[in-house]
């Protein structure tokens, strides 16, 4: 025989599933816009049913609420993680590329194209009225802009070097950051799910966190099973490791550490660059990630060896490559143009140039004013005043030994000499003392513009030209690899949203089902209470 | 698929995003008129850019150094005419002078007027071209002739000018590897007859010039009232007459070679210019139709992002 009130009791458990699904749903659109969030069913199902031996057989008790799952496809993270790795190298390579590029200044009219041409235009004018004090001070003025470009161009990439470096410490402290937050989280979302409850909110603040991570440096992320738990459950483990070392491991985290580098890397390199690697000395191997992204444009020189002659630098043309191509020009062109010196099919040849010729003679015949031995650039000396032809030479004799000072110069000093900046009648134009007219040294000048062994890309303008498609070529790959993989990974968050996004018009729909499951419930409620009303009050005993 | 809110949301940001970025390309491509504003925006369009820039540069350049060339050139055909007309009137003074029926007063007289000639000639050999004399070899800055009068050296070489051995050519850049002599020497127009082979063509400083040595001589001789030497003489002006017209008709030719070489020069000018506008500027109405196209889908995905996201069924239900 069953018990009187059950009827009531079927209709409260009604009314409280309905009433737990409907916060369920609350839940829900709650968090509709919550970044990372899954949307949570619960888990319903007929109570126990109780049996009768009246002939009758099970009856059913009611309905209740087991459990609340997540609705959440965990193969999607992994896969957005492994992408969102190269996505964050190459924004971050996009980024600091373009940044590069407006640093040159090119196509316009004040990038080095113009600049060139104007130097050389006043040295053409310089030719036909070498007697000319305007003219000279004109070229004196032009070789002081093409030598300006370079400073500035060379300080700006020492100074987009050093935010990079700066950028390299921010992440670094981030990763660290993130992989204690998440081993917090690890050890939080195990105790609950210890007793078996599910820890859906939490799981979701960890993905956000690895989402973040995976963006930041090359992480594997993988939950590892370690035997069984009392009650019967697996026991899992969430681990991420970064090139086959962990930097989270369950409740621990291991840190990165920045070092400022003794020896630079590159002989472009400004000092004091922080080198990354783990906190128990091991190296650190990244292969993607933002923290790649800054490493290969802050160190990247072509993948040459550096200055210690072992450490291969990465194989990415970055600020020491530009810096570097930059040096290379001055030198050669500066050598080319004051001593006539170039390399042509690896050997030096000896051709004539600034230093070989004579200044004008201002003051006719005799003994001439402006000697010859003067180098049109050298470079800045101390308190930044360029220094005499006779100090950057420093005695030196001899083709290999005049090269070696040449080594000296720099994009960011090179600079017109202080013989020509005090006295312009110091730009040679003649090969002998005393004719002004004689254009013969200006000439050989001239053709060093056209000349296409100066440099192995050809001509002075050709190896800008080469060196700026080449810093557009690279700029646009990354352009491109960057994009492609935000459309990637955005197609994944996509397919992710779509498995555990909240869909509103659902919910509600829900919402309007559990109200009415609610209704319904409480209806039945109602009912019973009738039926016993009838039972008790109305049938017999008054 | 299953769509939900955000999902809506954040593809309905990314596309109204691209939307706008590719209006933007087209904005700045009508405001700078140029199709790429970084190298990376197409690095060959940049690499040819910076070519053709440098070319159009060297070019302009040019067309400068012909106009300068010409200049020159002119001048010393200016220089070279009055020489030939003082030179002609001397010959017919000479022809007058030879005449065996004047007597000594008479070619004395003649002479008088030859030594004017003369003294013109040597202010002729230091004709100037922006202050600069343009018969002085590569010493511009140097007279090629003594013309102090009251100088004992008057006519004389004040400069030594080397034609024959080191060659005082000054050379004008009007192409590339293309340069143009714009200059002749002193000793090259004033020197030919010098009997000494060795030393033609040359001016030595102190020496006398051949041209100058025959004024002298013929002033002798009529001062001598010797017209038969003034006869023999008439071959010896008519040399120096030829050897004025060889330097013109050589000037003469450099300035054909200008001339033509100026027409190539512009031809090239509106060449390359022309080039670097297809390679680098934007087909404007190409371009505003591509704007006009992007506004139009900006304007569609706006207005249908602002339906689809205000309405659910939440707008539906009391």
């Amino acid at each position: 025989m069953r018990q009187s009130f059950f009827g009531l009791n079927i209709a409260v458990s009604g009314l409280y599933t309905a009433q737990k699904n409907l916060n369920t749903v609350s839940h829900n659109i709650s968090n509709a816009s919550t970044t990372g969030y899954s949307r949570q069913q619960n888990i319903q199902s007929a109570s126990k049913p109780i049996n009768t031996f009246d002939g009758t057989g099970m009856i059913g008790t009611g309905s209740e609420v087991t459990g609340v799952k997540r609705i959440r496809d965990t193969y999607l993270d992994f896969k957005y993680w492994s992408e969102n790795i190269a996505n964050g190298e190459w924004s971050k390579k996009a980024e600091l590329l373009s940044e590069m590029e407006t640093t040159f200044n090119e196509p316009s009219n004040s990038g080095f194209t113009k600049i060139m041409d104007s130097f050389y235009s006043s040295l053409q004018e310089l030719s036909k009225d070498p007697s000319s004090p305007a003219v000279r001070a004109l070229v004196r003025e032009n070789g002081v802009t093409l030598a300006n470009y370079f400073n500035t161009l060379a300080t700006r990439f020492e100074r987009l070097q050093e935010d990079i470096n700066d950028q390299v410490r921010v992440t670094v402290e981030k990763i660290n950051s993130l992989g204690d937050q998440i081993a917090k989280l690890n050890k939080q979302i195990y105790a609950f799910e210890l007793t078996g409850q599910a820890a859906n909110d939490l799981r979701d603040a960890r993905t956000v966190l690895v989402d973040e991570l995976s963006k930041l440096i090359n992480i594997n992320a993988s939950e590892v099973k370690y035997g069984k738990l009392p009650n019967g459950e697996d026991d899992i483990h969430f681990v991420i490791t970064i090139g086959g070392n962990n930097l989270v491991d369950h409740y621990s985290s291991r840190k990165l550490v920045l070092d400022q580098r003794d020896i630079r890397l590159n002989s472009e390199d400004i000092p004091n660059l922080y080198n990354v690697r783990w906190d128990n000395g091991n190296e650190l191997i990244l292969t993607g990630g933002e923290l790649k992204g800054l490493i290969d444009v802050r160190d990247g020189k072509d993948g040459i060896k550096g200055m210690d002659g072992t450490t291969a630098t990465p194989s990415y043309k970055g600020v020491p490559y530009y810096q570097s191509m930059l040096n290379e020009f001055v030198r050669t062109f500066a050598m080319a143009f004051n001593e006539g010196y170039r390399t042509e099919n690896g050997v030096l040849i000896d051709g004539v140039g600034h230093v070989d010729g004579f200044g004008v003679d201002t003051d006719g015949p005799g003994p001439a004013t402006a000697t010859s031995g003067l180098r049109f650039f050298t470079m800045f000396g101390e308190g930044n005043i360029p220094i005499s032809s006779d100090v950057f030479i420093d005695g030196a004799v001899g083709m290999n030994a005049i090269k070696a000072q040449y080594q000296n110069i720099t994009a960011k000093n090179f600079t017109v000499g202080l013989d020509v900046m005090s006295n312009p009648n110091a730009i040679a134009a003649t090969n002998v003392p005393g004719e002004n007219g004689n254009i013969d040294v200006l000439n050989e000048l001239l053709k060093l513009r056209s000349n296409a062994n100066l440099f192995t890309e050809g001509a002075p303008e050709d190896f800008m030209k080469s060196l700026v498609a080449t810093l557009g070529i690279d700029s646009q790959q990354a352009k491109t690899f960057s994009s492609s993989q935000i459309t990637i990974v955005k197609q994944i968050d996509n397919r992710r949203m779509s498995v555990s996004g909240v869909q509103l018009n659902e919910e509600l729909a829900d919402m309007v089902r559990f109200q009415q499951s609610y209704k319904a419930s409480a209806k039945m409620i109602n009912t019973m209470n009738e039926v016993y009303d009838t039972l008790i009050n109305r049938l017999g005993v008054g | 698929m299953r769509i939900t809110n955000n999902m809506i949301i954040a593809n309905m940001v990314r596309n109204i995003s691209n939307n706008q970025q590719r209006e933007n390309k087209y904005q700045t491509q009508l405001a700078t008129g140029k199709k790429i504003s970084v190298p990376s925006d197409d690095p060959v369009v940049a690499a040819r850019a910076l070519k053709l820039r440098t070319d159009v540069s060297k070019i302009e350049q040019y067309k400068k150094n012909i106009s300068d060339a010409q200049s020159w050139l002119s001048a010393t055909d200016e220089a070279l005419a009055a020489i030939g007309k003082v030179l002609q009137t001397a010959r017919e003074k000479m022809v007058q002078a030879a005449n065996g029926t004047n007597t000594v007063e008479e070619t004395k007289a003649i002479a008088d007027e030859i030594k004017q000639l003369r003294t013109q000639i040597i202010h002729l050999s230091n004709s100037t071209y922006s202050g600069r004399y343009i018969f002085s070899g590569f010493k511009t800055d140097q007279k090629v002739m003594i013309d102090d009068e009251t100088d004992p050296d008057f006519g004389k070489f004040a400069i030594s000018v080397d034609t024959a051995t080191r060659k005082e050519k000054i050379f004008y850049e009007v192409g590339v590897g293309d340069n143009i002599n714009i200059n002749i020497t002193g000793g090259d127009l004033f020197n030919s007859q010098d009997a000494n082979a060795s030393s033609r063509d040359l001016a030595v400083a102190g020496n006398t010039a051949s041209m100058i040595q025959m004024f002298d001589d013929v002033i002798k001789h009529m001062e001598a009232g010797d017209f038969q030497q003034i006869s023999a003489s008439l071959d010896t002006i008519d040399a120096e007459i030829q050897n004025v017209l060889r330097v013109r008709a050589d000037i003469g030719a450099r300035q054909n070679r200008m001339d033509l070489t100026e027409d190539r020069i512009d031809n090239d000018f509106v060449n390359f210019t022309e080039s670097m506008s297809l390679n680098e500027d934007i087909d404007i109405a190409e371009t505003i139709m591509n704007l006009k196209n992007e506004e139009n889908v900006y304007q569609a995905s706006l207005a249908a992002g602002a339906r689809i996201i205000q309405q659910s069924l939440v707008d539906f239900l009391h």
